[in-house]
């Protein structure tokens, strides 16, 4: 392990960031989902980086546990946006407000 | 060493462009990038089968699911975006909110010092090796059966969801079949797109 | 197991007459009856099991260790199970005659079969908790007797007030049952007995308290002072009723109750004085209320308080043989007295008051022979039953050493012969007044005076006969004065079973069964029995001759409306008002108790719970305003919130968790 694993460490938190600004501020539910997919993604990084340098390939099954979480997450959150903007105008997740109390 | 922050950076400027792209499809292939440079940063972490997944699973599938929404959402004339604005400063609470959780997981990193276990050397490939398919498949079919076998169970449920969520549209009419609900509004598929 | 019979088949009856009524129709009667005589048979059938040594023991239950459930029929049990049965059967048999054609005829018998089943439980019960069953099913049995008639406002009354002072005294004995199974872990009598020496000698206090829970029981059940204000209006239930449980078996419950219990009150004689001084004061309140009522079944029902105030005294000083005689001499004459009573009320068309009644001797003369015995036996006419039990309770308070209690009792055998002459004399001789104008005869209120309504009113304004346009009179049939005319071979001569003493029939069979009965015998008492015997007789001449007097002479046949009239106005008002205990009552638990009731209605309600209430749903209101406004339905400020948790998080493991993630 020719990198230290806090430099992996540091690029998972920054794109976690990234994540976390993406999903707040973009209004487009596509790129709002690929922002979380880039939080679980640098979730997995982390995961695999700590496993890599404890040897212990059970982080190895807890990432691949994360993709198999995302592929559902991103099969129904797709499901739920193509139902859903089809019968509005907009692709727009500003104008998904029924539950508004 | 060097392939660590050129990969680092490489993906650092791939997330960006994905979070900003004007376009979904931009978005795409930001994410792309970024996988694609993942996959080779597992690879070098020794994690052999989880870059093969990444490059199939991410990019191969979810991605393509994604596209295919991208295609089937502005097959017509409609634009992304364009509704009123509902917290146009929202950006700001969420930068600080970010940085805190960065800042949080840096200083949890930091605090907790890692020791790094030496492999042995050379044996990158051997098919029992740490992180090689072998030595994954025996741990996730012994050790971690139960969870592996809940992940499969996760998925039916999500297929069956999928199902039922986008499943009320007749495939030969095109005729959305909806159940009338008192109050529910009338859906406004046929009018045209305005702009606001 | 012939028991089981005794004291199931009044259950049996009881559903069975409650389940099929209306289909048994005219048959429910018989039937009930017939199983309460079945009853009584096999009772007989168990005397000699029941009369040998340590009784007839029948376990049922164990639930858990001390706490066994079974039916003993012993001496004492037998005794109080062949009058429940026996008499029960014969009042059964005339309440077919006299419930004739009510409409709820089967629920009559339903409830009295049940009564018979909860005294049966009451009596045949081996344990303090199924007495207290049995105790509280009586009450309940008697509740729904009195107010039979549930459609008289003054009925449904007076059954509300019975129920609510029995169950004070209910209250009363279930302490005394709490206290003896914390002291001595068991509910059988036979362990409560045998322990129950032990718990006296170290711990007095208890043991009076165990007796005076005890005692609260028995005078709320046996119409004791100060609990005996809802006997009186006990009366509003029909007359076999009252001849029933209000006379013969369910007042004398609590005479049941001390004699059972003899171990414990002798080994507590503070209690055991307490007993005696109500009973005897009891004794002479009840005679002395007596002479001041015209309702004859409120004259019959003060005799019976007074009746049994000498039961009590004589269990209470501890002459249990005497008073359990009383208990059996009163059961006959008492029933006897209140079942012709009933035949006259039933030929006068449910006129009770006798002011208007007078020279029946001539219309009804076997209701004047049944009275007449039954007044002879009570009075303590020398040969009648009544002679013999109460020169024995007399006399029994004067040889355990209570000169005082022996000088009420033996007033009160001249007062009681008084009211009793004065009861024969106004009903049955001088001119008849069921014609005369109420007012004439000093009633001022007909309704409240117990008047059936529509026979007074008619007959005042008509001036004829109420019998001769009366369509419920009829003549007595065989099945009312059947039971009265078997009834009256008992009243005359169940006495003699204690004649002689200690060696009498009823003195062997209870020999040695009662505690200390030979300790009595220890105080030389200051005059001889025979000494007594004559000065009680003497009273009763007095008490007689007096009555004779104002009620029985020519003169004052002669005069009797004007008479009544006077006495009617001039009668003192701490009489008419039975010693104020009602207004004291009233004025002491209800108004307070309406009054807090008033200040929980005006104040508490409105105030703290129905506030409290209103506060509750305007919090919960305005929290959901305030969740509300959270709820933007802007689903990125969702996805800052959830980062925000993340912040948390991540929070916690940067700075709280520090031993490191191995």
């Amino acid at each position: 392990m020719s990198v230290a694993p806090e430099n992996y460490i540091a690029l998972s938190a920054v794109l976690f960031f990234i994540g976390v600004v993406g999903v707040i501020s973009r209004r487009n539910p596509l790129i709002m989902l690929m922002a979380v997919e880039l939080l679980f993604n640098s979730a997995n990084l982390a995961l695999v980086a700590y496993a890599r340098a404890w040897a212990n390939n059970a982080g190895h099954i807890f990432a691949f546990l994360v993709i198999t979480v995302a592929a559902a997450e991103a099969a129904i959150a797709l499901a739920i946006v193509a139902v859903t903007f089809r019968r509005t105008p907009f692709v727009d997740v500003d104008e998904v407000s029924a539950l508004k109390g | 060493m060097i392939a660590f922050w050129i990969l680092a950076l490489l993906m650092i400027a791939s997330a960006v462009f994905t979070v900003t792209a004007k376009k979904p499809v931009y978005s795409v292939v930001g994410l792309l990038a970024n996988f694609v440079c993942l996959a080779a940063l597992y690879l070098e972490l020794q994690a052999e089968f989880l870059a093969v997944i990444q490059i199939v699973v991410y990019s191969g599938a979810i991605l393509i699911l994604f596209v295919f929404v991208i295609a089937l959402l502005s097959s017509g004339v409609r634009p992304f975006d364009v509704g009123p604005n509902r917290a146009p400063h929202i950006l700001y609470p969420a930068i600080v909110i970010a940085v805190l959780a960065l800042a949080g997981m840096t200083v949890s990193a930091l605090r907790t010092p890692v020791a790094v276990v030496q492999l042995p050397v050379g044996q990158t490939g051997d098919a029992n090796a740490f992180g090689s398919v072998g030595n994954f498949g025996t741990a996730l079919f012994t050790t971690n059966l139960l969870p592996f076998e809940v992940t499969a169970f996760i998925l039916m449920v999500a297929v069956i969801g999928v199902v039922l969520i986008a499943g009320d549209e007749d495939p030969t009419t095109g005729v959305v079949r909806r159940r009338k609900r008192p109050g529910a509004r009338e859906p406004i598929v046929k009018s045209e797109p305005t702009i606001r | 197991m012939l028991l089981y019979f005794i004291w199931l088949l009044p259950l049996l009856g009881g559903v069975l007459l409650w389940a099929f009524g209306p289909q048994l129709k005219s048959w429910a009667g018989p039937i009930g009856s017939a199983l309460i005589g079945v009853s009584f048979a096999a009772t007989v059938v168990l005397w000699n099991d029941a009369s040998a040594p340590g009784g007839l023991h029948v376990p049922l239950v164990t639930w858990l260790p001390g706490w066994s459930f079974g039916l003993q029929l012993d001496k004492l049990s037998l005794i109080w199970s062949l009058i429940i049965t026996g008499v029960g059967f014969l009042i059964h048999v005339y309440s077919i005659g006299y419930m004739d054609g009510d409409k709820a005829f089967a629920r009559f018998f339903a409830y009295m079969n049940f009564f018979v089943f909860a005294m049966m439980t009451l009596v045949l019960s081996d344990n303090v908790v199924g007495l207290l069953v049995g105790w509280g099913l009586v009450g309940l049995a008697s509740y729904f007797l009195i107010g039979f008639w549930f459609e008289k406002p003054s009925a449904v009354a007076a059954a509300r007030k019975a129920f609510v002072m029995n169950v004070v005294g209910d209250v009363g004995l279930m302490f005394a049952i709490f206290l003896l199974v914390q002291h001595i872990g068991s509910i059988s009598y036979a362990d409560i007995f045998t322990h129950f020496a032990v718990l006296a000698s170290f711990s007095p206090h208890v043991t009076f308290l165990v007796c005076l829970g005890l005692f609260i029981g028995c005078a709320a059940k046996s119409a004791q002072i100060p609990l005996h204000t809802w006997l009186p209006d006990a009366m509003e239930g029909p007359t076999p009723v009252s001849a029933l449980i209000h006379a013969a078996t369910m007042v004398t419950a609590g005479v049941y109750l001390i004699a059972r219990f003899a171990p414990l009150w002798s080994a507590s004689p503070d209690a055991q004085q307490l007993v005696g001084v109500i009973g005897a004061l009891t004794a002479i309140a009840g005679a002395i209320l007596g002479c001041a009522q015209w309702d004859i079944k409120r004259i019959l029902a003060y005799s019976t308080m007074s009746q049994i105030g000498y039961m009590i005294m004589g269990v209470g000083v501890g002459a249990y043989q005497s008073g359990v005689f009383h208990f059996l001499t009163h059961a006959f004459f008492k029933a006897q007295l209140f079942l012709a009573a009933g035949i006259v009320i039933h030929a006068l068309a449910n006129e009770q008051d006798v002011r208007r009644m007078g020279g029946l001797r001539t219309r009804m003369p076997f209701a004047f022979i049944a009275i007449g015995v039954g007044v002879l036996a009570i009075s303590g006419v020398p040969g009648f039953s009544g002679f013999f039990s109460k020169d024995a309770v007399v006399y029994g308070a004067l040889e355990t050493g209570h000169p005082w209690l022996y000088a009420i009792g033996v007033i009160t055998a001249g007062v009681t012969a008084y009211y009793m002459f004065r009861l024969l004399f106004l009903t049955f001789f001088g001119p008849y007044r069921g014609d005369v104008d109420p007012s004439d005869l000093g009633i001022r209120h007909p309704e409240l005076a117990g008047i059936a309504p529509a026979s007074a009113g008619r007959a005042a304004s008509s001036g004829h006969h109420p019998e001769e346009e009366e369509p419920h009179r009829h003549a007595p049939s065989w099945l009312m004065s059947g039971p009265v005319a078997i009834l009256i071979v008992p009243t005359i001569f169940i006495g003699f079973l204690d004649w002689g003493g200690a060696n009498s029939p009823w003195g062997r069979f209870f020999d040695g069964f009662f505690p200390h009965a030979s300790e009595a015998a220890a105080h030389a008492p200051a005059i001889s029995e025979i000494v007594s015997t004559a000065l009680v007789f003497v009273v009763v001449v007095i008490g007689f001759a007096i009555a004779f007097w104002r009620y029985g002479t020519t003169v004052a046949q002669r005069d009797a409306i004007a008479r009544l009239r006077t006495e009617s106005i001039r009668m003192p008002a701490v009489l008419v008002n039975a010693y104020y205990f009602d207004a004291a009552y009233e004025a002491l638990l209800v108004r307070p108790a309406r009054a807090l009731g008033g200040w929980f209605d005006r104040f508490v309600d409105p105030h703290v719970i129905d506030a409290g209430v209103r506060e509750a749903a305007w919090s919960a209101q305005w929290l959901g305003h305030l969740f509300r406004s959270f709820q933007t339905g802007l689903v990125r400020a969702y996805a800052l919130t959830l980062a925000l948790g993340v912040v948390c998080i991540v929070a916690y493991y940067a700075f709280a968790f520090t031993g490191g993630v191995r």
